[in-house]
């Protein structure tokens, strides 16, 4: 016989939708229990080398890939905090023509209005504010200087962060702990409330009774079991692990829509070799975005890192890539992502996902233009040399699905919600169609995608959903701008 | 291969893992790379895996401005000075 909690909620994943209920529900006096399938990670044994970073802070070393054309590399957090200990911080609101849209073609009632509440509350618990220029350091001084040059509409970028030195590894655990994810924002708020907090919980199956879930059963690290059962149930494992336990416990898929309509953002990265010193892991990695083009769903945002995390990424092979990398110094890098149109599906075997995605036409040629453009800014910016992720000798223009490198770091959309039962997984309040007692809080009920990065979108929907199910209006409180701390200079060597 | 590079290939999923290990252990020869060259994907992968160890090698790192170690003790000072978690 298992062990048996009793909690009026019980949540299932610890990352931006997951920590943002329990700790709404604990903080309006809930019980609520919350499952983690990862382990807390202590910023302690956090050693800002990557290839050892990977390995603990990622689920399967970030070697996550989709199958398709291209493959496509889609790292994923794991543990208490999510994706969110490893991702860049970046911060946006959900475009107003995305909100527009969901209202029109899903029938949600998340118009900027119903929104803002949820977005200032997020905001406020994140310390969100627009990195400096100091803070941004060199690499987003090159991406300016491009953008200015071209008179392309830019700005710094928002993200969760509070005393930020500019470590340089944002996606490598935090050193300083000034990045807000919400193992150390939400996850501590709900357990000061009295929410209790298992990691190592492999949530199999959904307890149901009739059409209502009850509870889950978990299979927790040292080979127990553990039942928890309570009122309602929220999925929040992401947009590639909550269809997977849906699907297994044949609940959700009256639509046929559960695993499917999967957007990523797919997104690449090219260098640039410059006279002048970039050193692009001191300052914020993602600091800076290029918005001119964002209305044809081409984003541009700066990225770097330390030398191995570069020398990983640098397009080159041999004799070229370490001439490259012996001049890392000066090396710049920029992003794009893209508004994805290509849909894709999740798909299990064996116990574990299955991804299918390939890029349609649409998206192409936007990865296509954002190269082109990645390429005139460099060289707006004064670079001696580009390295676009491309074969030798093909052409921005001319490349093929199969040429390209790409990245993706927003999966969304595999449970998504619509308030018509028969084409989507959840209703507008995130409550599975066909049963009771189960809502979904991750990407996964994200119907489309966003364009722009999408953890402030999944946090601000957690925070309707656990107002909703206090039966409370969400608070109104405006936002605090958090600037950065000022930059101090990072230690190296040189 | 360092002990950073062993993890995350012992992290990695099946099939990648065994995958990349055969891939590393081509790369590394003379004939086996030739060979690799066919499959340019291939070729890229164990390319950019190699890399990644190299390059985090602490003194090949050092040598092109960064150090890790003093990265993480800035980060454990500033920790404990204002109270953060």
């Amino acid at each position: 016989m298992s062990p048996t909690i009793d909690a009026d909620f019980c949540i299932v994943g610890a990352g931006a939708g997951g920590a943002v209920v329990a700790a709404e529900l604990a903080e309006g006096g809930a019980s609520v229990v919350v499952l983690e399938q990862g382990p807390r990670h202590d910023p302690d044994g956090f050693t800002a080398r990557p290839p050892e970073m990977l390995a603990r802070l990622y689920r399967d070393a970030g070697q996550t890939t989709t199958i398709g054309s291209p493959p496509i590399l889609l790292p994923l957090g794991r543990g208490i905090g999510g994706t969110t200990l490893v991702n860049s911080g970046t911060c946006f609101r959900t475009p107003p023509r995305v909100l527009e849209r969901w209202s029109s073609e899903y029938g949600l009632e998340l118009d900027e209005a119903a929104m803002d509440a949820c977005f200032e509350r997020v905001e406020r618990s994140l310390s969100v504010g627009e990195v400096t220029p100091e803070l941004a350091g060199a690499n987003a001084a090159v991406a300016r200087r491009g953008a200015e040059r071209l008179g392309w509409s830019h700005g710094y970028l928002r993200r969760n962060a509070r005393g930020c030195v500019g470590s340089g590894v944002c996606v490598f655990g935090c050193p300083t702990s000034a990045k807000q994810h919400t193992g150390i924002t939400y996850m501590p708020r709900a357990e000061r409330a009295g929410a209790r907090i298992l990691t190592g919980a492999d949530v199999r199956e959904l307890i149901r009774e009739r059409s209502r879930v009850r509870g889950v059963l978990a299979r927790m690290d040292d080979g127990s079991r553990l039942e928890v059962r309570a009122s309602e149930v929220v999925l929040a494992c992401g947009a590639i692990h909550t269809p997977l336990l849906l699907a297994r416990n044949r609940i959700g898929d009256a639509s046929g829509q559960l695993g499917r309509n999967l957007s990523l953002h797919p997104a690449t990265a090219a260098f640039a070799l410059m006279d002048e010193q970039v050193n692009m892991a001191r300052g914020v990695p993602q600091s800076f975005y290029v918005d001119e083009f964002a209305g044809e769903g081409v984003m541009l945002e700066t990225v770097a890192g330390p030398p191995a995390y570069a020398a990983m990424s640098l397009p080159l092979r041999g004799e070229q890539h370490s001439r490259a990398m012996a001049c890392y110094p000066r090396l710049a890098q920029l992003g794009l992502m893209v508004s994805d149109s290509s849909r894709g599906r999740v798909l299990t075997l064996g116990g574990r996902p299955v991804i299918r995605y390939s890029l349609d036409d649409v998206d192409l040629a936007r990865i296509r233009k954002g190269l082109q453009r990645i390429d005139e800014l460099f060289r707006a910016a004064g670079a001696r040399e580009v390295y676009l992720p491309l074969p030798p000798g093909v052409a921005p223009s001319a490349a093929r699905a199969r040429d390209l490198r790409l990245m993706a770091f927003h999966p969304l959309g595999t449970a998504r919600a619509d308030a018509r039962p028969a084409h989507g997984v959840a209703d507008g309040e995130l409550a599975v169609h066909g049963v009771r007692g189960l809502r979904i809080a991750d990407g996964s009920v994200v119907p489309s995608a966003l364009g722009v990065n999408p953890q402030l979108t999944i946090m601000a929907l957690a925070t309707r959903l656990a107002f909703h199910m206090l039966g409370r209006p969400v608070p109104h409180e405006p936002s605090a701008q958090a600037p950065d701390a000022e930059i101090a200079t990072a230690p190296t060597t040189a | 291969m360092s002990d950073g590079l062993d993890s995350f290939l012992a992290a990695a999923p099946w099939p990648q893992r065994p995958g990349l290990r055969l891939l590393l252990a081509l790369a590394r020869r003379p004939r086996g790379a030739m060979l690799l060259a066919r499959a340019p994907l291939a070729a890229e992968a164990a390319g950019a895996t190699l890399a990644l160890g190299r390059y985090d090698d602490p003194a090949v790192a050092a040598s092109l401005g960064w150090d890790a170690e003093a990265v993480v003790a800035r980060g454990r000072q500033l920790r404990r000075a204002e109270g953060r978690p």
